[in-house]
């Protein structure tokens, strides 16, 4: 079963990266950026085929297995 | 005879200042061109993009850079034909502009690598590499975190027929493909390199190779 | 007490009395947002309310160096117009919580504080003690900082050139990350202040957005969090070193072009600190509407501003006429300058919300009479002297592995190489030196940096282990050729409340004072952090020391690693104190130390000094020189190696005792020479006349081959590689 799981900066985090990339676009003329944030999609591809059991074992691996940081992360998990 | 040579300055740019040192220690003229106004293309011999962070690596490295103003410029020098060296970030920002071919990941460690390290000239037919012997060693500082260079194979065939790589690893420190440390265009007038000839120009500095380049 | 005000001073971290004095100065209830300044500006970290009146003690100064009293960092002048300012300072809860952004926004902080004197920042140093390495979150932890580190140096480029990197369990639950910076100022330049002045100046801030970081209802302690209780979790400071970068180029330009009458970083109480601190210095008042400050989060309220700890944000003061200008430099670096207000004579802090008048108050009232506590504390006794050392009965080629195992005895290669130790173009000698060379720019002299402070040595004595935190350094720069000419402190102690912590750090401070008015190194800046304590567990005391020095050039600075095979092995040693700490440890005794109060360290440290000069005057051939470290010999000789070459110690029949090879000497260095033994010995003995020493040929190098006695040796190719291996 394929999940993707969208993690991104939590709201009140400044994200450093969101800020460049907006800025850089406004340079270059793109005036309708209000505002951008970055962050990254894991695609995972698990053994097991019951949807509420991979998502299980995805929020498993988020909580405990390191797969984010909930002190400046947020996570969405997208079953494909 | 005395050059007139460029540098870009972008925002992060960091490494700016020890070119403009290097270039006028050899006696040439050394002005900073900034990222977001044009040049005129006329008006200098040579062009360096420094290292550094420009736009903090943010998004790719170079990325951002690569998308400005002054690469503009440096486009229309560079299919001039006249000779734009990079260096590190300058390296990653001319590929990102399509100014050399191939681009550069995440080194293979994932951990940003500083070490001096033993590199051999595989072409010594441009303007970055007089006094150089093929297949002559040298030791240059590294510096970097996504220095593996990577080119399909297509690109990769194209550069090794074409005698475009510039300079090699002796012990792969990235990962890059075929070792490359350095690579030239087609045209062999722009010069790019992970590794920092600026920081070899003296014994106290651990390698004077540096002296190779400009 | 109402359960109302016990819930405040909870809130606020006050104490009673602390509330009992605020009253007292205002002469009245403290009014809503005067709690959040209070709090902020009384805080430890903020007031150094139990450290204030022991830190008087490092009062002295000399002709290179002027008093600079209040100001952000110390300033050193080295002679022919060029100066450095440097300072330490910690951020070791915020690295505990999160590793990378902690470590990160201390190197951000540091950086900070030296640039905003209007110094470009050259070299960055770090002073680091972890737990044991399979202690909860340590590999974490340890890979975390080196990445924060790495990350924020690298890219706002300046080279972190030396550190030192301390395990020990006792860190297990408290992590120290100290980050110093070297900042420099050419001939001519001028140096900032921070002191606001000129009535009608305008009040303005400069750099990223204010957003929620470092403002949060909730304690830091707690690791663990459930992603649901979003309000719950610390708002964890980012830094970006991008937006540092810019900051740094828009305020050298600034001041350069001399459109600034005075500049603070906002670091720790942000805007609170900057601004109280700025009007106190400056003995003038201030008028800020806090609506202008540009905020990232369109919902933060007062107070959320007054407690904003965002980073990379700048705040100064400068004439009208010249804003339009400044506003111009810091948009070309595409950063932000805004107006929050003006200089008014009326010497008050008057802050608003738009129309309405939130407080006016004395800064004084808040930053001079923050309180100043004599917390009790007893004169230091030794607790651990003897008058004569056991021999030890450890079995040593265990006691090797197991040090190399808790990656103890190892070079830390991993770490170094992740730090961009050469942009700037100035590094002679980088991390994996005993102490870092940088080529300063308008005359050539080399300028070194080392730091000191070594957890062991504190545990066993904190007078002693305070006085190694600056002898030892100074002693490593002197065998280079430099002279030491200042320090800078991070003083990293568990809870000042706590008498026989509070002893300790009294013992500390006064050794330190000491031993640099000997050295005739003034202790010009410093930083203190208490509180370095979890579930009553404290750490080791740990006064961590930075020492700046000047060498005459960059050139021909001798390694501390060995060049060839057959050089003689000399070691000079200075018999002030002797123990057999990694020993004892290893067979679980107590560590004792015998102590000469009759030497006298700082004159050996000078007659060092001068050991460069004289060899090269005389032309001799000197292939490594190294200071002697805990293990002794053994372990030094050990560091020593290159992939090839190794040592035997054998040579000495003393050294049959294999606890010869490895007792710790304060302080002797070994001296790897090609020249005839005779000839070297009679050189030195020459060079030493007038220091207690004892001088003696120890062993020589060999190619490898590693040998410490006839009974112990080891393979040279297989200890490199674990020597090598980090994590």
């Amino acid at each position: 079963m394929k999940i993707g799981i969208k993690i991104m900066p939590r709201e009140v985090i400044l994200d450093s990266q969101g800020r460049a990339v907006e800025q850089s676009m406004k340079m270059n003329g793109f005036s309708e950026v209000q505002d951008c944030r970055i962050g990254k999609y894991v695609e995972m591809n698990l053994s097991l085929e019951d949807k509420e059991a991979a998502k299980l074992q995805v929020e498993k691996m988020l909580k405990e297995g390191g797969l984010y940081n909930p002190l400046i992360e947020k996570f969405e998990i997208q079953l494909m | 005879m005395a050059l007139k040579v460029g540098i870009t300055r972008f925002l992060g740019t960091n490494c700016d200042e020890d070119i403009r040192k290097w270039v006028l220690s050899k006696n040439h003229q050394a002005e900073y061109l900034w990222y977001e106004d044009r040049f005129d293309v006329n008006s200098y011999d040579m062009v360096i993009l420094p290292g550094g962070f420009s736009h903090g690596d943010y998004l790719r490295c170079g990325a951002l850079a690569a998308h400005t103003p002054l690469m503009k410029s440096v486009k229309e020098f560079a299919e001039k034909g006249k000779p734009v060296l990079g260096i590190c970030n300058g390296f990653q920002i001319l590929c990102e502009a399509g100014l050399l071919p191939g681009a550069l990941l995440r080194n293979d460690s994932l951990r940003f690598k500083d070490e001096l390290t033993t590199l051999t000239f595989k072409n010594t037919n441009n303007p970055f590499s007089k006094n150089a012997k093929t297949d002559q060693k040298i030791v240059l500082p590294i510096a970097h975190g996504e220095g593996h260079f990577y080119a399909d194979s297509e690109n990769l065939k194209k550069i090794t027929d074409n005698q475009q790589v510039w300079l090699t690893y002796d012990q792969n420190p990235n990962g890059s493909l075929l070792n490359i440390a350095g690579v030239l265009n087609a045209q062999k007038n722009v010069c790019g390199l992970m590794p920092h000839p600026e920081r070899a120009l003296h014994t106290w500095m651990g390698s004077t190779d540096g002296e190779f380049f400009l | 007490m109402s359960t109302d005000l016990a819930a405040k001073l909870k809130t606020y971290r006050l104490s009673e009395e602390e509330y009992n004095l605020m009253k007292q100065l205002l002469g009245r209830e403290p009014k809503l947002v005067e709690w959040p300044l209070f709090s902020a500006l009384w805080s430890e970290h903020c007031s150094y309310k139990s450290s204030k009146i022991h830190l008087r003690k490092f009062s002295y100064r000399n002709a290179n160096t002027p008093d600079m009293d209040g100001e952000n960092a110390g300033v050193v002048d080295l002679g022919q117009g060029e100066r450095v300012a440097f300072k330490m300072e910690s951020h070791n809860h915020p690295s505990f919580i999160e590793p990378v952004q902690g470590a990160a926004t201390g190197v951000g902080g540091i950086l900070r504080d030296i640039f905003t004197m209007g110094a470009r920042p050259i070299m960055n140093a770090n002073y680091l003690c972890f737990g044991e390495l399979n202690a909860p979150r340590m590999k974490y932890l340890m890979n975390g900082v080196v990445k924060g580190i790495s990350s924020y140096g690298n890219c706002v480029g300046v080279p972190t050139v030396t550190g030192q990197t301390n395990l020990h369990p006792r860190y297990n639950k408290n992590i120290l990350v100290n980050a110093l910076n070297v900042g420099y100022f050419a001939p001519e330049q001028k140096m900032a202040l921070s002191k606001a002045k000129g009535e009608k100046n305008l009040v303005v801030y400069v750099g990223a957005k204010t957003g929620r970081d470092g403002v949060h209802g909730a304690s830091m302690a707690s690791a663990s969090f459930d992603d649901d209780s979003d309000s719950k979790k610390p708002n964890v400071q980012i830094g970006d070193p991008f937006y540092e970068k810019l900051l740094i180029e828009a305020c050298l330009e600034v001041l350069e072009k001399d459109y600034v009458v005075a500049m603070q970083d906002m670091g720790a109480a942000g805007l609170t600190s900057s601004s109280f601190e700025m009007a106190s210095k400056g003995q003038v008042g201030l008028v800020i509407d806090l609506k202008k400050v540009p905020l990232r989060d369109s919902t933060m309220t007062a107070e959320d501003i007054l407690l904003s700890e965002s980073q990379e944000r700048m705040l100064l003061i400068c004439e009208p006429k010249n804003f339009e200008k400044l506003q111009a430099t810091f948009k070309k670096w595409s950063l932000d300058a805004a107006i929050l207000g003006e200089v008014q004579k009326d010497r008050k802090v008057k802050l608003m919300w738009g129309g309405e008048v939130l407080t006016e108050i004395d800064p004084d009232l808040i930053v001079e009479h923050a309180p100043q506590y004599k917390r009790p504390y007893s004169k230091w006794h030794y607790p651990n002297r003897v008058t004569k050392l056991n021999a030890p009965t450890a079995n040593y080629q265990k006691l090797i592995e197991k040090l190399q195992k808790e990656m103890k005895l190892n070079s830390q290669k991993w770490i170094h190489n992740q730090y961009d130790q050469r942009v700037g173009a100035r590094t002679a000698m980088d991390c994996s030196s005993s102490v870092a060379f940088a080529r300063l720019d308008h005359t050539g002299r080399g300028l070194g940096l080392g730091v000191g402070c070594r957890p062991e040595v504190m545990l066993m004595d904190a007078e002693v282990g305070a006085f190694d935190a600056i002898y030892y350094p100074s002693l490593q720069m002197a065998l280079k050729g430099a002279k030491p000419l200042a320090a800078t402190d991070c003083l990293n102690f568990g809870n000042p409340q706590r008498p026989e912590i509070m002893s300790e750090f009294v013992a500390s401070v006064e050794a330190i004072a000491k031993a640099s008015v000997e050295l005739d190194a003034p202790v010009i800046s410093g930083n203190v952090s208490f509180y370095n304590e979890t579930l009553g567990e404290n750490i080791i005391s740990t006064p961590a020391v930075g020492v700046v020095g000047l060498r005459d050039s960059v050139e021909e600075i001798i390694p501390d690693q060995f060049t060839q095979a057959h050089d003689h092995i000399f070691m000079v040693k200075l018999p002030w104190v002797e123990s057999n700490i990694y020993a004892d440890n290893f067979t679980g005794k107590k560590t004792e130390f015998t102590l000469n109060d009759t030497i006298k360290v700082a004159d050996f440290i000078k007659i060092c000094t001068s050991l460069d000069k004289s060899i090269k005057l005389e032309g001799l051939k000197v292939s490594s020189i190294k200071a002697v470290g805990l293990g002794g010999i053994g372990l030094t000789c050990l560091k020593m190696c290159t992939d090839q070459i190794g040592f035997d110690l054998s040579y000495d029949l003393a050294l049959d005792a294999p606890e010869a090879a490895f007792k710790d000497h304060f302080y002797s260095f070994l001296i790897a020479t090609g020249e005839n033994a005779e000839k070297f010995e009679k050189f030195l003995k020459q060079h030493f006349e007038k220091c207690p020493v004892e001088i003696k040929k120890v062993g020589e190098t060999r190619l490898n081959e590693i040998k410490f006695t006839n009974q112990l040796s080891m393979d040279l190719t297989d200890f490199r590689k674990t020597y090598q291996t980090g994590l």
